[in-house]
């Protein structure tokens, strides 16, 4: 357990430096990029001395190391800023807090899809090795994770929109919570779930089939599986007590890729479906050049990425007392 | 470590088995899960009643707003919602009777009359405005002096931090130094008593109380502002004909109608704005019953056989595209170039052909529905030979002269338009020049265009209330800082600038019209297109007007009982 805790300390220690070059790069792009967010607002009526004079009450007339320094400092004290092109005025924190709820809401339901059907499709696999099923199987997903979001997305659409009229084009609705600062809507509860979901689910269920696959296979062949069929026990027996269970461990580590492949999902998804979510808005944040949001964003998807890694790392010891992050040369 | 596999292993089945369960409820009671409402859902059947409405409901599709706060916006998609939930001392207001009829008035909203101007020793203008007793916020606190002062203060404080304050209020004595810090109040702004303001502007001009129809001078509850100056725009305790009741993100907007509303009780009690999905789509599944027509459905709801032509309306709208030329960069400084450039363009070609005639060629800048509008204006019309003949007596000798041309529109980085498409192959057949397409996105173009990086560029203008001024003065004084082009003549200078003071309203029209044929002949803009706004407007919906610009018009509309 030593071992653990120094390794958790060791990879904390190392969040404020991936923060910090995270966010510097971020604020540098936005800053010296074309554009900025009131030259957004201002399409019309432009009066660059009104402009300058926004500007500075704003700070953005300060020198850029400066407005760096003034903005992490306000980050620390758990300030985001506020919007000035999306929500004009709108604190940052108000706007994103309501829209993660809104982005998990498909993100979960695809990541329940993804492991259920992959975990499905590699057992199913795996137990049909050497038959035409096989390859077919996880090469049929291998096409769905081909194809990116942006051209399977207009497919779904096709079929279960306009051929079939199954679902609504697009948009996001269901039963509205209030959630602090906005109300949001439950898409959960409603169908405009279906596409977001699919859509972010179907890429990842190969990746997860395939290593379902391989470590079935892997379990397959070791001796306690030979001596439960040696026993005499039924099949379902066989695959569902002593196959499946040891070769999903492997898939808590895909948990975090999934988690990368949601939120690069959740850009193009939301975007192209209307729903308001923390993709969407950090598409509009972008195009709107609204600094703190774009800088809030990647700081909490930054923060995410690392908090994830460290639970799945820890997890994993957890899951498989071989894995020991022990320094020194105990081995 | 089994446990904890196990533990996730159950977590996992319990979450499939719980959204299997509300996928198979949601899709097998048709979205009953929607909590009754009636969101965007395409319904495949074709039998009426696809989109069940709610009696008294209208409902719009709708843009998100980037705010509801009058004193801060300046786009369209919010105003929408801003006119009618808030409203200043005076409005502008459609022609109910005819809704062919673009004009607008100017009538009183919070005021009980239009004020006269009375002309002071110094050369500025009083106006005294009277409120209306029965003028309340939504909260049924009456609207006072008070209240006015602090709204209009409250938009030219610089912390406000509002882009227009001064384009819109600086006429006023004292909104200058307000909003450069050299004054707490605006000294040309006087509370007589509580029903009694006197608003003091610096010079005469008619055009002032146009503008204090525009958001910007509209009336905010101070006590709300100051108590939660975060988030008061949640539920804001406007004066306008409409209470928000609902702001879902991204989802909907739900406004009630303001039973005591001073000029009158709206007709429908609920107008429900969906902010998502695409407004024809919508329309087609009956979820909305109200929706603008974009370009590419044009062909398809003028065809008389299609069922969608009996619903269809087309409106002139206070606005226009045009090509700009920049003044300042090679070759246009060459007004022959410049006017070459324009007479190379066949407008009438690229209206049939693109779309169906449904957009009206643009001879002039002024356009119908202002006093000044002139249908005898001329904008250089087609002629290839001509252009080709003024290109050659042009400083550049011709095309070969040229340095190379490219025309900047907003865009981002797809394929132009087809009409942009159209324009560079009469350039390039009329002219023999080849233009390049440069695309910027929003965010920079108008930067970029404002600071004179282009060459040439399209872009179009909406006016925000029927005075020429919003389009002349405010583009072709070459003091201006919103002319885009650099142009610069004395003597349009002095026309506008006079016509800008003119009480006298003939006398103004013709100043306006001797300004604006100078301006065509000078060619810094080509006006290419009026704008029109082209809609569907289910039968049941009576008296839905389609105004010029943007006002306040929710309240006229009635609906049919629902069957």
């Amino acid at each position: 357990m030593q071992g653990l805790l120094g390794y958790v300390v060791q990879r904390l220690l190392w969040l404020p430096v991936v923060i910090i070059v995270v966010s510097f790069l971020a604020f540098t792009i936005t800053r010296f990029g074309p554009g900025d967010p009131i030259s957004v607002l201002g399409q019309n009526y432009r009066d660059d001395e009104v402009f300058e004079r926004v500007r500075k009450e704003r700070g953005l007339d300060k020198p850029f190391y400066e407005q760096y320094y003034i903005y992490m400092r306000d980050v620390l004290h758990g300030d985001f800023g506020e919007s000035v092109s999306i929500y004009r005025g709108v604190e940052v924190w108000d706007i994103i807090w309501p829209r993660m709820l809104v982005s998990i809401q498909p993100g979960i339901v695809a990541l329940v899809i993804a492991f259920s059907l992959g975990t499905a499709v590699g057992v199913f696999s795996a137990l049909r090795q050497g038959t035409w099923m096989d390859p077919f199987a996880i090469g049929g997903f291998l096409l769905l994770q081909s194809i990116p979001v942006l051209v399977s997305l207009p497919f779904l659409v096709l079929i279960f929109v306009l051929k079939l009229g199954l679902l609504p084009a697009t948009g996001w609705g269901g039963p509205s919570v209030d959630v602090g600062p906005q109300e949001i809507a439950l898409g959960i509860f409603s169908k405009h779930i279906i596409l977001p979901a699919l859509a972010l689910s179907l890429p990842g269920v190969a990746g997860i089939a395939r290593l379902v696959r391989a470590t079935t296979l892997a379990v397959l062949g070791e001796d306690y599986v030979r001596t439960a069929r040696a026993k005499g026990l039924p099949e379902l027996a066989v695959v569902g007590r002593h196959v499946v269970r040891n070769s999903l461990l492997p898939l808590v580590t895909v948990v975090g890729l999934s988690l990368v492949a949601l939120i690069e999902g959740a850009f193009f998804t939301e975007t192209i479906l209307g729903i308001p979510g923390i993709g969407e808005l950090g598409y509009r944040a972008a195009t709107s050049r609204d600094y703190d949001v774009i800088l809030a964003l990647v700081l909490i998807i930054a923060f995410a990425f690392v908090v994830a890694n460290l639970v799945i790392d820890i997890a994993y010891t957890f899951i498989d007392p071989r894995v020991r992050y022990e320094r020194g040369s105990g081995r | 470590m089994n446990r904890v596999l196990l533990a996730i292993m159950g977590v996992m089945a319990a979450l499939i088995v719980a959204v299997g369960v509300v996928i198979v409820v949601v899709v097998a009671t048709g979205g009953g899960g929607d909590g009754g409402d009636n969101g965007p859902q395409t319904d495949a059947t074709d039998e009426p009643g696809g989109g069940q409405r709610a009696e008294g409901e209208l409902r719009l599709g709708g843009g998100e707003p980037i705010t509801l706060d009058p004193h801060l916006t300046q786009d369209v998609s919010s105003a929408v919602y801003i006119v009618e939930i808030f409203g200043g001392l005076l409005t502008l207001e459609p022609n109910v009777q005819d809704p062919n009829d673009s004009t607008l008035q100017l009538k009183p909203d919070l005021a009980e009359a239009i004020p006269e101007p009375v002309q002071n020793p110094d050369g500025t203008v009083t106006y005294t405005f009277t409120l209306r007793e029965n003028a309340t916020f939504h909260d049924r606190t009456p609207v006072l002096a008070g209240d006015v002062k602090y709204s209009l203060e409250r938009a030219a404080d610089p912390a406000t931090q509002s882009l227009v304050a001064e384009f819109f209020l600086g006429d006023i004595v004292g909104v200058k130094e307000k909003l450069r810090e050299q004054a707490d109040e605006i000294s040309g702004v006087r509370v007589v008593n509580d029903r009694t303001i006197e608003i003091t502007i610096e010079r005469a001009t008619p055009t002032f109380l146009q503008k204090l129809t525009y958001p910007t001078a509209f009336v905010v509850d101070q006590g709300e502002v100051e108590s939660n100056p975060e988030n008061w725009t949640r539920n804001p305790n406007g004066t306008g004909p409409y209470e928000l009741d609902e702001w879902v993100f991204g989802e909907r907007i739900v406004l009630q109608a303001n039973e005591r509303y001073h000029l009158g009780a709206p007709s429908v009690k609920t107008v429900r704005f969906l902010l998502s999905g695409e407004g024809i789509t919508l329309y087609e599944a009956r979820d909305i019953d109200v929706t603008s027509v974009p370009v590419t459905d044009l062909t398809r709801v003028q065809d008389p056989n299609d069922p969608l032509n009996d619903e269809y309306v087309s409106r002139e709208r206070l606005g226009m595209d045009y090509i700009g030329f920049n003044i300042g960069a090679p070759p246009f400084d060459d007004p022959l170039v410049r006017r070459a450039f324009a007479m190379a363009i066949d407008r009438e070609q690229i209206a049939s052909g693109l779309f169906e005639d449904a957009v009206p060629v643009a001879n002039s800048i002024l356009m119908p529905g202002l006093a000044a509008y002139n249908e005898a204006a001329q904008a250089p019309a087609f002629d290839a030979a001509g252009a080709l003949q003024l290109l050659e007596q042009s400083t550049y000798g011709g095309a070969e002269g040229l340095p190379p041309i490219s025309y900047a529109e907003s865009g981002a980085g797809g394929t132009a338009g087809e009409s942009t498409a159209l324009l560079i192959e009469m350039w390039r057949d009329n002219l023999g020049v080849e233009v390049e397409i440069e695309q910027a996105e929003s965010a920079t173009f108008f930067q970029d265009v404002n600071e004179g990086r282009y060459q040439m560029f399209g872009l179009g203008w909406f006016m925000d209330y029927p005075d020429e001024e919003n389009i002349l003065n405010i583009h072709f004084d070459s003091e201006s800082p919103n002319n885009d082009t650099g142009y610069s003549n004395p003597q349009v200078d002095t026309l506008l600038r006079q016509a800008l003071t003119e009480t006298d309203p003939a006398r103004r029209i013709d100043l306006y019209r001797q300004a604006e044929q100078q301006i065509l002949d000078d060619v810094p803009w080509f006006p290419l297109f009026f704008a029109r706004t082209h809609a569907l407007i289910k039968p049941y919906v009576k008296n839905y007007l389609v105004p010029a610009t943007i006002v306040p018009r929710l309240r006229f509309v009635t609906l049919e009982p629902t069957d």
